[in-house]
């Protein structure tokens, strides 16, 4: 996402004085990772400060008619997606939008609403326990104010052994372990066909001992 | 003035009103200021129990930005207003009240700094007025005053969000946000700091760590702002920073100190029971520290600090908005197991 510096420079001019309560001169995106086996969530609360709103307004109402058309609040949606990526174990994880909230534009403006998204992203299936996600967002970069966090996972199968992040927050990684995977599937099928095999075995020499006349 | 007229009309109730459960107090004052309503007052301050909307309508921002529910002290004649306040007062500890009355009392500065902007920048909310001031604070109720039934009494307005579910005997003061701007002031005299507590005995602990403690307990990222501040119900984010076990006796005292500055808002024996449930958690309660620590003496840090245990969050958010962020605190106090007292043994 490009920004115009004449208009930055002019929303940041027009504020000088500190506002009681406001945020002020910056864009906060706080970013919440919810991780289960299967997908990973990442909800996204997005709140423009008084003196960058009309900045940031004016990329998401593009006709500027005051209203958020559900054809721009996509069109945010696609910008942003293009400044964020998640990537697991190296590979990138498209990110499905699944739950959209944009606040009006006159309380934007004030400085004082939000916007949250949702999205989804489908984790694959691979024989690996020890997992390293890795989000990166860089939308808005030089109003943002990053926050990141992991959720603390619901299933007692995942366990969240580190994170890191740089010091914006822009860039944040995090590991995790994983039981109950592919390769524990397997070693299960591995431990029942041994023991089938033993069974088989133990019957056939029990029936080979009996006396003739009993069989 | 409300401060005294609630202190009158707590003591006038005379001993039976002392020998009274806390929860039977409490009672008391919410039938005490109920019946001061008109009918169509309390139809605005009593919502159902289970009216989530309500529930979850608070916040930082002043009232001209964010409206709440119930009626205002503004709305409230004086004899309305002084039973309000007792109410507040019966639900609260002595320094819980008082420092409700100082975030208030510092919010009234804001209306006169705001009143006497003459550029008129810095209006904001709806119609141009945020509503600043010591009276546009709200009072409501969720579910009906009860010594057995739960019900939740809140009282909020700029910088303040206690939201107070009483179940029987307990009292579950969480979610609860508490802020302040001006977070030091000076009146009658006397230099006040709303959450100077909060400041000072973080400061006090941190300086408490050893250097290898400290250097788990300081994050290298940035941290802007609350992370579970207002809307942000039912999360539980992933510790960080020195877990408790790796402290000593006293620095886990230290730390219930710290605590206690949220866990005691709420009346004496609730949070007698807050704390020993806190203190039985203490060892899996994690401290961090994100800025500097370099502090002057009697001024409120910069600083952002989270503890956070299988029971509690708490975050202190000082607002880089422009101003002195030290000037300018949000906190947050979260049980995220039994905010809004959901847990079912609390019902």
């Amino acid at each position: 996402m490009r920004i115009n510096p004449a208009l930055f420079s002019f929303v940041i001019l027009a504020f000088p004085a500190p506002s009681l309560a406001h945020r002020l001169d910056e864009y906060l995106q706080a970013t919440t990772i919810s991780i289960e086996k299967d997908r990973i969530a990442v909800e996204m609360r997005l709140s423009p400060g008084v003196a960058v709103a009309p900045f940031v307004l004016s990329t998401i109402d593009r006709n500027g008619d005051g209203v958020i058309s559900a054809i721009e609040e996509a069109d945010y949606v696609r910008q942003l997606l293009q400044d964020i990526s998640l990537t697991l174990d190296g590979d990138v994880l498209a990110l499905r939008l699944v739950s959209k909230t944009f606040a009006r534009v006159e309380d934007m403006r004030e400085g004082m609403a939000e916007i949250y998204l949702t999205f989804f992203a489908a984790v694959p299936r691979q024989d690996v326990t020890a997992r390293q996600l890795i989000f990166e967002n860089s939308h808005q970069k030089r109003i943002a104010a990053y926050l990141v966090n992991a959720i603390v996972p619901s299933d007692p199968d995942i366990r969240i052994t580190a994170q890191s992040r740089n010091f914006q927050q822009s860039s944040y990684r995090l590991d995790y372990s994983q039981a109950g995977g592919e390769s524990q599937h397997a070693w299960l099928l591995a431990l029942a066909v041994l023991m089938a095999v033993r069974f088989g075995y133990l019957w056939w020499r029990r029936r080979e001992r009996r006396p003739v006349s009993a069989r | 003035m409300i401060c005294l007229c609630a202190a009158v009309l707590l003591g006038s109730s005379g001993p039976s009103l002392l020998a009274q459960s806390p929860t039977a107090r409490i009672v008391s004052a919410a039938n005490a200021f109920l019946s001061t309503l008109t009918e169509q007052q309390r139809r605005r301050v009593v919502y159902a129990f289970n009216d989530e909307q309500q529930r979850a309508r608070w916040s930082n921002f002043p009232i001209g930005m964010v409206p709440r529910g119930g009626i205002s002290l503004k709305e409230m004649s004086a004899a309305q207003s002084s039973a309000a306040m007792a109410l507040l007062s019966a639900a609260l500890s002595k320094r819980g009240f008082e420092k409700v009355q100082q975030i208030m009392e510092g919010d009234e500065r804001n209306k006169i700094a705001e009143g006497s902007r003459q550029d008129g920048k810095g209006k904001g909310g709806k119609g141009g007025d945020p509503g600043f001031g010591k009276d546009n604070y709200y009072i409501s109720m969720l579910g009906q005053p009860s010594e057995t039934n739960p019900w939740m009494l809140q009282f909020g307005g700029h910088h303040l969000a206690v939201n107070l579910t009483i179940s029987g005997a307990r009292g579950i003061l969480t979610p609860t946000l508490t802020g302040a701007q001006p977070a030091l002031y000076q009146a009658d005299g006397k230099t006040v700091r709303p959450l100077g507590q909060e400041s000072d005995k973080a400061v006090a602990l941190l300086n408490a760590l050893d250097q290898n403690q400290r250097k788990q307990a300081v994050l290298n990222y940035r941290v802007a702002d609350l992370v579970l501040g207002p809307g942000a119900d039912g999360k539980t984010i992933q510790p960080e920073g020195l877990k408790a076990s790796n402290l000593n006796e006293k620095q886990q005292a230290m730390l219930l100190d710290l605590i206690s500055e949220w866990a005691g808002i709420v009346h004496e024996t609730a949070a007698a029971a807050r704390m020993a449930e806190l203190k039985a958690d203490i060892n899996d309660t994690w401290f961090a520290w994100r800025g500097s620590t370099n502090v002057t003496e009697g001024t409120n840090i910069a600083s952002y600090y989270r503890i956070q245990g299988p029971h509690l969050v708490i975050e202190y958010a000082p607002q880089g908005l422009g101003g002195d962020p030290s000037n300018h605190i949000h906190t947050m106090y979260r049980d995220p197991t039994n905010d809004y007292g959901r847990k079912p043994n609390s019902k």
